[in-house]
């Protein structure tokens, strides 16, 4: 792609909706602060689908709870920007920042099991969303509940209104969910594992969801999921995230064409695959996430990473392009890795084995 | 079509209306002392309605029959000292019981619950002097307290009810805060802030109304606590001033001439019983009710 192409492609893309700067999110606990989010940098666009990925532990929810300013008690943001609609959501008084929740951003999560107060009726708090922002009369509520709950395909929506939760199947308490989400049409919804607790066939039915409310009302959605799968189906653009840090973003089909950090493309290669060979073994990426209390020096990913080089133990990588639009924190890159290290034929995936430089070999 | 459909099979399946409310009185209708309990604390609650209006003789008159009167056809339940109907005194004391428990439960309620709120939600600071507060009323002995207060006060209906709740206020309280603390970290109150409620509205929308049940148990339970602690203040001399009938009251002048008249002993001390043993059995069937591990 040559350079006045690119910046055609940068002037057709609106202005971000959200742009985050150098996020920090730490926790501090008896033992030390843990750096859960550790400089994060990105930006969502209007009506986008933006995927964040990573293990338990990533930081990919405290990423989302720091973004509405939700993070739980010894955790602080210590620094960074959330910019949106022109102000510093870190910088806004506690009633401006309630004011965005729910109304421009909200937010729906893992289990609907318990994100619905047992004791009070669905629909009811559904109204409650829209009546907590003054955005609709008692009356106007009621009614616009039921076309939310049609919305999200509730059966015999009229009837449900009155249910509990505890009268709601899974599914349909995550519609529900996701109902009170778009209860004051925000133009983000950030959607925290909303599958993880369904079963496969109501997952699929979620996201098919999903995607055709991001498609019909134009809300950004940005998922979070530890589920790749999950990316490929609804989202547009991907970042991934690692021991508190983004270690690659970009188009989705380009990181699953062509992942540029190891770690994405360990990620991609332990994905059990239908049309796997029968040789062919599942691989599962060797060692443990990091202690976020002590992160290993340089590179986050080092310990684990079968492409390290000398300068990955001491120094930590930068967020650089690597490919149009693609993103890489990583000093090898795949591109190196498979053209230097053969990659692609790799069958012993320790740390270090494809580089040579294995465990034993450190030299400190 | 499918949606219809889907209507058409969910529907008939899914239980009646049943909220927590009307399955716990269904299951309180089926626990028959409790039921016995209500019926009896429903005539209390008649005939202290009814004494405000009519009693067999006034209340406050004396001379109506010949002291220490044993019960006959006249007086039913016998006549005190100063010639007193006991019957009529004790239809009135039921008034003085049933306010003292209920305005307690009503002012201990009003302070309890919001404290008790607050503190287990905001914490910090403001947690730790409730804290100390509630462990500092628990160290002081209640009648102590009590009487103190009613001696700074003086004794009348009003303070007799604002001292036993100062003694009484931190059982809800400390119930309430640790409600609040583990229904605090519910996902569904981190849900209700992620869509923008306020703290009072997390408070008393989504936090109270899942501590209601062991709230309503724990105020049943304290309003025979608070008859008893009258009852016995009123013993002690200490209660709602004469000639106001009290139960507590009524036994104390008794007790002097238990060999004389054992009835004006006997009566207010078995109406007292059975009110504290009703409210104990609705409190019992309460519980077993609003517990939903328990439900059968």
């Amino acid at each position: 792609m040559t350079r006045s192409t690119r910046a055609d492609a940068a002037k057709r893309l609106p202005a971000p909706i959200l742009q985050v700067k150098d996020l920090q999110t730490q926790f501090l606990t008896h033992d030390g602060i843990v750096k859960a989010v550790d400089g994060v940098t990105f930006d969502l666009y209007p009506g986008e689908s933006l995927g964040i990925v990573g293990e338990s532990g990533s930081g990919k929810s405290m990423t989302a709870l720091s973004l509405l300013r939700l993070v739980p008690d010894p955790g602080k943001i210590v620094g960074g920007k959330v910019l949106f609609r022109d102000q510093d959501l870190m910088q806004i008084s506690d009633e401006e920042i309630r004011d965005i929740r729910g109304r421009d951003i909200a937010m729906i999560f893992q289990d609907p099991q318990s994100s619905l107060n047992p004791v009070l009726q669905t629909g009811f708090q559904i109204a409650e969303a829209m009546l907590a922002h003054k955005k609709a009369t008692k009356q106007q509520a009621r009614q616009r509940t039921v076309e939310l709950l049609k919305r999200v395909r509730i059966p015999a929506a009229e009837s449900r209104v009155k249910d509990y939760p505890h009268q709601l199947s899974g599914g349909m308490r995550q519609r529900a969910m996701i109902a009170m989400g778009l209860a004051n049409a925000p133009s983000i919804l950030i959607a925290d594992e909303p599958t993880t607790a369904l079963d496969v066939t109501v997952q699929a039915q979620i996201l098919e969801l999903l995607a055709d409310l991001n498609q019909e009302l134009g809300t950004a959605i940005m998922m979070i999921t530890h589920n790749m799968g999950v990316v490929a189906g609804l989202c547009t653009r991907v970042l991934v995230m690692y021991a508190g840090q983004i270690v690659e973003q970009g188009p989705v089909d380009q990181i699953f064409e062509n992942p540029q950090h190891p770690y994405t493309w360990s990620l991609l290669k332990s994905i059990p695959r239908v049309d796997a060979l029968r040789h062919e073994r599942l691989r599962s990426i060797e060692g443990l996430a990091p202690d976020l209390l002590r992160p290993p020096k340089g590179c986050r990913f080092h310990p684990r990473c079968p492409f390290r080089v000398e300068k990955c133990l001491t120094d930590l990588p930068p967020l650089t392009e690597v490919k149009p639009d693609q993103l890489a924190a990583c000093w090898v890159t795949m591109d190196r890795a498979k053209k230097e290290m053969g990659a692609d034929h790799l069958l012993d995936i320790r740390p270090g084995a494809a580089s040579g430089l294995e465990p034993g070999k450190i030299i400190p | 079509m499918a949606a219809t459909a889907a209507a058409v099979v969910t529907r008939p399946i899914a239980p009646e209306q049943a909220s927590l409310w009307s399955d716990a009185w269904r299951r309180l209708r089926r626990n028959r002392l409790a039921l016995a309990g209500v019926i009896y604390l429903t005539f209390v609650v008649i005939v202290a309605l009814v004494s405000a209006v009519w009693t067999p003789y006034p209340t406050f008159q004396v001379g109506v029959g010949i002291p220490y009167a044993a019960p006959n056809t006249h007086h039913l339940l016998g006549v005190d000292g100063l010639g007193r109907d006991t019957l009529s005194r004790l239809m009135a004391g039921a008034q003085i019981s049933l306010i003292v428990g209920i305005g307690t439960q009503i002012l201990v309620l009003a302070v309890g619950v919001p404290i008790g709120l607050a503190a287990g939600y905001f914490r910090g600071a403001f947690d730790q002097v409730v804290t100390f507060l509630i462990n500092l009323f628990y160290g002081i002995p209640d009648l102590l307290v009590a009487l103190i207060l009613v001696f700074l006060l003086g004794p009348s209906l009003t303070n007799i009810i604002i001292a036993i709740a100062v003694t009484r206020w931190m059982d809800m309280a400390r119930l309430v805060r640790g409600q609040t603390l583990s229904l605090r970290e519910r996902e569904f109150i981190e849900a209700a802030r992620a869509a923008g409620a306020k703290p009072a509205k997390i408070l008393f929308g989504h936090i109270l109304p899942n501590a209601l049940g062991p709230i309503i148990v724990q105020a049943t339970f304290g309003v025979p606590a608070a008859i008893l602690f009258e009852a016995f203040l009123s013993f002690l001399g200490l209660g709602v001033p004469p000639p106001t009938p009290t139960w507590g009251g009524m036994a104390a002048e008794g007790i002097v001439t238990i060999r004389i008249s054992p009835a004006m002993v006997i009566a207010p001390s078995i109406a007292l019983s059975l009110t504290l043993m009703a409210f104990n059995f609705l409190g019992d069937g309460l519980r077993d009710a609003l517990d939903p591990r328990g439900r059968r």
